[in-house]
């Protein structure tokens, strides 16, 4: 959940920050990246690498702080979160506030935390990140017993599971705090300074970039990186793009998918080589 | 033995840093060579994934695309050469590539298969089938080449295009020669691909 979020401790309340937090962007996410590598004399990154948010990170980097980094790997990623992305962190929070437990973000103290609303959360959440297909292939129709509930029981295998994925869920992961993170994945746009034109928001880059996508993922489709891409070649040079053959959804830069690897690697090994490293 | 003639030839025709785009590049190869005799900024388009992480792991740049739907993405004159080598044939839409690329590299370098070779038409005319030879292989209903054509079709639809043919060469697998008058009957005849310097007119 990052480094201080909304159930970190606030130094002068002694209590936990809750909704007094206030409401960061991938910006300021990447602020305080810089900050940790000055501090640290360190005048340019060899390359920054990140999934989904964390490809909003490369590209903030890429964009904002071209300098700074050699090479760029933003994977699974897009430029701005598309309206179905933030219908769907909508209906997580939605779950969250509206659990009786929430009480306006102060739970801390409370015996009764917000599971079920974030529990909810994370079930809709993992749906968006497997693909049709692989759903289809792993559960199919394939019940957890011969008889019916006949009533609403999780009698479908794919029910346990989403149950299973949801309880496990909210024993590592604060409530306010997936309200706050997904804020701020809806609120980036790469764009909003240049009036949606995403080549002028790369125009003083200047890093080797690698963009990543997947087959199946419907989340971050590869729709959005070729829109990258397409930014790119006007201003920049120096682009690779790989749609990697995969069926596991957006969760695949997470997982071992063929090919995937390797071409990271070869990426990695070969702007090493010419960076002289 | 063709790659290298082929290698050296494209090379020789490439200014030192020049910004260069390899259209259906496949493994890098060419691009790999040109950037060490030549210090090119290179890039490449490939349609398959293995292509492209091959390529990828040579550290050149190059993305994964399809001459027929991609090359739109790029501005105008965003190279100094482009190149298409063995690849029209196998486009979809050969005139809208050949017309993107003419807007998008200054110098074009471009090479066909000819189908006016001498040992296709002996082929049709004596076995009465579709030729398949070392360079054309793969049988009529598998093959990817779609859109063959003679040296003299290439250059007919140029003119058409108002393209302008700078230099042609043909490849004797031995050596390369340049070809003084390209639209010749015996050009037709004895090179077994085309290759053209092209640029708009």
């Amino acid at each position: 959940m990052g480094t201080t979020g909304p159930s970190s401790i606030d130094i002068n309340t002694k209590l936990q920050y809750g909704m007094k937090f206030p409401i960061f962007t991938i910006k300021d996410i990447v602020n305080t990246q810089i900050a940790l590598i000055d501090s640290l004399k360190i005048n340019q990154l060899f390359s920054v690498i990140g999934g989904s948010m964390g490809g909003m990170q490369v590209l903030e980097w890429a964009s904002n702080h071209p300098t700074r980094i050699y090479s760029a790997i933003p994977i699974a990623t897009s430029y701005r979160h598309s309206a179905q992305n933030i219908a769907f962190h909508e209906v997580g929070r939605q779950a969250i506030m509206n659990d009786p437990n929430w009480n306006k973000g102060n739970y801390y103290s409370h015996e009764q935390k917000p599971r079920h609303g974030l529990s909810v959360a994370r079930m809709i959440a993992h749906i968006t990140y497997l693909s049709e297909g692989a759903f289809q292939k792993k559960f199919g129709r394939d019940m957890q017993s011969k008889v019916l509930s006949w009533g609403f029981e999780a009698d479908f295998q794919v029910e346990s599971y989403l149950r299973h994925q949801g309880t496990s869920f909210v024993d590592r992961f604060d409530a306010n705090s997936y309200l706050y993170i997904t804020r701020a994945m809806d609120y980036f746009d790469l764009t909003s300074k240049y009036n949606g034109d995403l080549s002028v928001a790369f125009k003083n880059t200047k890093c080797k970039f690698l963009i990543v996508s997947f087959t199946s993922d419907w989340l971050f489709p590869s729709s959005e990186s070729l829109a990258i891409v397409k930014a790119l070649n006007k201003t920049a040079s120096d682009i690779s793009f790989v749609e990697v053959i995969s069926d596991k959804g957006h969760d695949s830069f997470l997982l071992e998918v063929e090919g995937f690897y390797q071409i990271l690697s070869g990426f990695i090994s070969g702007a090493a080589r010419k960076r002289g490293l | 033995m063709t790659n290298q003639l082929n290698e050296s030839l494209i090379s020789s025709l490439i200014e030192n840093n020049a910004k260069v785009l390899d259209i259906g590049c496949g493994t890098g190869d060419l691009l790999y060579y040109l950037e060490k005799k030549k210090n090119i900024n290179g890039q490449g388009i490939e349609i398959s994934q293995k292509g492209v992480q091959e390529s990828v792991s040579k550290g050149l740049s190059v993305i994964q695309g399809d001459a027929d739907i991609d090359l739109v993405n790029f501005p105008d004159n965003a190279f100094d050469v482009v190149i298409l080598s063995r690849t029209l044939q196998a486009t979809h839409k050969p005139k809208e590539v050949l017309i993107e690329m003419l807007r998008i590299g200054k110098k074009c370098i471009i090479s066909i298969p000819n189908f006016g070779y001498w040992k296709y038409r002996l082929q049709m005319l004596f076995y009465g089938i579709m030729p398949m030879t070392k360079t054309l292989s793969e049988p009529w209903y598998s093959t990817p080449n779609i859109h063959l054509c003679t040296i003299k079709d290439f250059i007919n639809m140029c003119e058409i295009l108002n393209i302008s043919i700078n230099a042609t060469y043909r490849n004797t697998n031995y050596k390369i020669k340049k070809i003084n008058n390209p639209n010749s009957y015996t050009n037709n005849l004895l090179s077994i691909e085309g290759i053209f310097v092209i640029s708009k007119k």
